[in-house]
């Protein structure tokens, strides 16, 4: 059996993919892995694969035109998640889906399926819950800063919502745990940059500013809360307590 | 009209005016889509976007303020009513605006939640926040979700203008008898509620079929085709007053887009707006009245049937006021059962229920154990068992354990091949209650006899935990063997013997 080893990017794992379905040994015959998140084992042989942007787009076409955009979407998903089999997961799920064509994403019988349907849920539900619960703050020169710690990489996941929210405003959502933020500037398109949390600090320590509305943000979401119906543990069944790392009205020293 | 000492910190009027709104339930921003613009700010997504968690566990996604807390009226169960001494104050629209714009940015809210207390007259307050309303459309040029509270007694022509700039409008009837109102809110008749209800509804419609849509709301996936639902189609409504509201009308977009009053209200020119595109909402106080569960429900279904509400909410009344004609302040307010009426509401605009199939006269309160499907389940073991690869969806909707996702991932996915109990359990249906009701490539899971007292020991087992947590939250004690897990209910004679068979 061989493995094939992917850099972390949508790009590597399809280069990855591509290279593995290419290889002629049969689906049985190879494993696409993680080069960052892989556990050798003793009777595999591995092979490193560089990302090749036109192996990629290929792969990226068949899955459009083979099954569909909504595949598609699931796949981009599964690839941004921290699943360390995540590729393998897209590589099983390719196999089904070549085959059933349209209806593949409903066929939850089938255990590739299935697979990357609970991947994807997890990933799409973590991306809703950061739209409801990012929370921004408002920079010296009137940009807005919102810092995340998600556990998949969901920053392009959650930015078209805000740039089509807010398309007059500076701002930048920032994810801490993968060092990468989505920028975007008033009037253009959201990009997304690399930034280290070194650089965020320097930018926040430079542009910081105490904001009244914090303050009264705090004092509404402790107004609105009926104290006959107090109810905590439904509280953290909605709002689980590594969401509230960032959010302002769960900090107490700003 | 009394003037207290007025407050003028902006922190310290939204402490008062937020504390004073939050008995009202209904904080959904869901309903509609709108994208955003450039100019503008912000937009709205069809299926709400909660933005946090108050710590009673409730949703917040939307700012919920009142604009003045001041009130002409003595409604006995309102804590702003006229006869309470509580501090008064008064937000300006401005501050409104500000406040809504700046937590938007920092998307921290949904959108703005308006409501007021009566202040002067009905009208006069409604102006108000027709004011709030079209300097936070027109000069702050927001694009986000609103939700308006309309004041029982104002003018239809400013209810119309409103309307045009807020996603949703709501009324609270609050009491669902007229006896009931009477008693605790003298100044509020039925008619100065229903009689706006149906002037928003036949507004609705009428702004909807000038867009090119069906006069009544659009509801979930299927319902408009099941044989007896609320909202089928089948079938003659009881009463189609939004059609005919709207066919009484001229039907050009011009005629409904005018707004009568136009000098005083100017309606918006550069975009067509539709009437309240996510609907009319409205609200009824569980436990402060005596009336029952099934009156309750009917109620409620009228409303949908006869005013095409959106959304129907229940509000667990909490003890505020000491007044002889009211449960006593310092109650539990009676979570369970607002819990059962929610519950009993998803079956009513989901899964194609009736009201008086859940209930009736003999049977006026729902079941404390057993959730309503599984108690209807029970009754009706006729009915079942139901087999997965060959049942429709709205039978599959019947069983309890299924859900409106997981019915549908079941018709998919049998098309193509067969099911198995794992493959169940994976698409989303609850085997734990489902096992009993179901048979797949006909066979049971477990082989268990369909049987009404069995089946609802094995019920109450699994669910009676989940309860018993509602109805007491974070009070944490000592087991013990003698607990009754302070049920509140008396047991019945019945309830007695299923002990004695060891059945309960």
């Amino acid at each position: 059996m061989r493995g094939y080893l992917c850099e972390d990017s949508l790009e590597g794992i399809f280069t990855g993919i591509y290279d593995a379905w290419a290889s002629g040994l049969g689906h049985d015959g190879v494993r696409v892995l993680m080069k960052n998140q892989y556990e050798p084992e003793f009777f595999m042989e591995y092979e490193e694969v560089l990302p090749d942007s036109e192996k990629a787009e290929k792969v990226a076409r068949s899955i459009r035109r083979k099954i569909s955009a909504e595949a598609f979407r699931a796949v981009y998903r599964t690839a941004v998640s921290r699943e360390p089999e995540r590729a393998d997961i897209i590589y099983r799920f390719l196999v089904e889906g070549f085959r059933y064509g349209r209806e593949t994403l409903q066929l939850l019988q089938l255990p590739a399926v299935r697979r990357l349907f609970e991947v994807d849920r997890m990933v799409g539900n973590e991306a809703h819950r950061y739209l409801e619960f990012i929370r921004f703050e408002q920079m010296k020169n009137g940009v807005l800063f919102a810092e995340i710690s998600p556990k998949s990489r969901v920053v392009t996941l959650v930015a078209s919502h805000f740039a089509d929210r807010f398309p007059d405003e500076n701002w930048v959502i920032y994810d801490d745990v993968h060092g990468e933020a989505a920028i975007h500037g008033a009037g253009k398109d959201w990009a997304v940059a690399g930034l280290s949390l070194e650089e965020a600090d320097a930018y926040r320590r430079n542009q910081g500013v105490s904001d009244e509305y914090e303050d009264l943000w705090k004092t509404f979401f402790e107004a609105t809360g009926i104290r006959e119906r107090e109810n905590y543990h439904c509280q953290r069944n909605f709002l689980p307590l590594w969401y509230r790392k960032h959010m302002t009205e769960f900090s107490s020293s700003r | 009209m009394e003037i207290g000492q007025e407050i003028t910190g902006l922190q310290e009027k939204l402490r008062i005016l937020a504390d004073a709104a939050k008995y009202d339930v209904a904080c959904t921003s869901s309903g509609v889509g709108r994208s955003g613009k450039r100019g503008y700010t912000g937009n709205s997504v069809a299926a709400g976007i909660c933005h946090s968690f108050a710590s009673d566990g409730r949703c917040i996604s939307l700012l919920k303020i009142l604009l003045t807390n001041h009130c002409i009226y003595d409604c006995k169960y309102c804590i702003n009513r006229r006869s309470n001494d509580v501090v008064r104050t008064a937000f300006t629209p401005d501050e409104v605006c500000r406040l809504t714009m700046e937590f938007y940015r920092r998307n921290y809210i949904e959108g703005l939640f308006l409501s007021s207390g009566v202040i002067k007259s009905p009208n006069y307050t409604m102006e108000q926040i027709y004011e709030v309303l079209y300097k936070l459309r027109e000069v702050y040029r927001f694009r986000g979700y609103i939700h308006i509270k309309a004041i029982p007694g104002a003018d239809e022509s400013i209810l119309d203008a409103v309307g045009l700039l807020a996603d949703r409008m709501s009324i609270n009837l609050e009491l669902p008898t007229a006896e009931s109102l009477h008693a605790l809110a003298p100044h509020k008749s039925r008619e100065t509620i229903l009689t706006p209800m149906r002037r928003i509804q036949g507004k609705i419609s009428e702004s909807r079929i000038s867009m090119g849509q069906s006069p009544s709301l659009e509801r979930a996936w299927g319902v408009k085709n099941f044989s007896h639902g609320i909202f089928s189609e089948k079938e003659e409504r009881i009463s189609d007053t939004g059609a005919a509201a709207a066919s009484e009308s001229s039907l050009t977009v011009e005629s409904s887009l005018t707004v009568p009053g136009q000098s005083r209200y100017p309606a918006r020119q550069r975009e067509i707006r539709t009437y309240a595109p996510a609907g009319q909402s409205t609200q009824l106080i569980v436990g402060a009245t005596p009336e029952s569960d099934y009156h309750m429900m009917m109620v409620t279904q009228a409303l949908y049937r006869q005013y095409d509400l959106k959304r129907v909410f229940f509000s667990a009344y909490v003890g505020l006021n000491e007044d002889s004609a009211l449960p006593a302040p310092g109650e539990k307010p009676p979570l369970l059962r607002e819990h059962r009426l929610y519950q009993a509401d998803w079956l009513l605009r989901y899964y194609g229920f009736r009201a008086e199939e859940l209930l009736s006269e003999d049977r006026p309160n729902f079941n404390v154990y057993l959730d309503p499907k599984c108690d209807w389940a029970v009754r009706h073991l006729e009915c079942f068992p139901v087999e997965i690869m060959r049942a429709d969806y709205e039978t599959l909707l019947r069983v309890p354990g299924i859900g409106a996702k997981s019915a549908r991932r079941i018709l998919q996915a049998r098309r193509i091949g067969k099911l198995d109990f794992f493959d169940l359990k994976k698409l989303g249906v609850v085997l734990k209650r489902a096992h009993y009701f179901i048979i797949l490539n006909g066979k049971q899971m477990f082989p268990t006899a369909l049987e009404e007292n069995r089946i609802t020991a094995g019920l109450i087992g699994d669910s009676r935990k989940k309860n018993w947590e509602l109805e007491h939250t974070e009070c944490y004690r000592q087991l013990n063997l003698f607990d009754d897990m302070k049920l509140s209910v008396e047991a019945e004679a019945e309830d007695f013997g299923k002990a004695a068979m060891g059945q309960l």
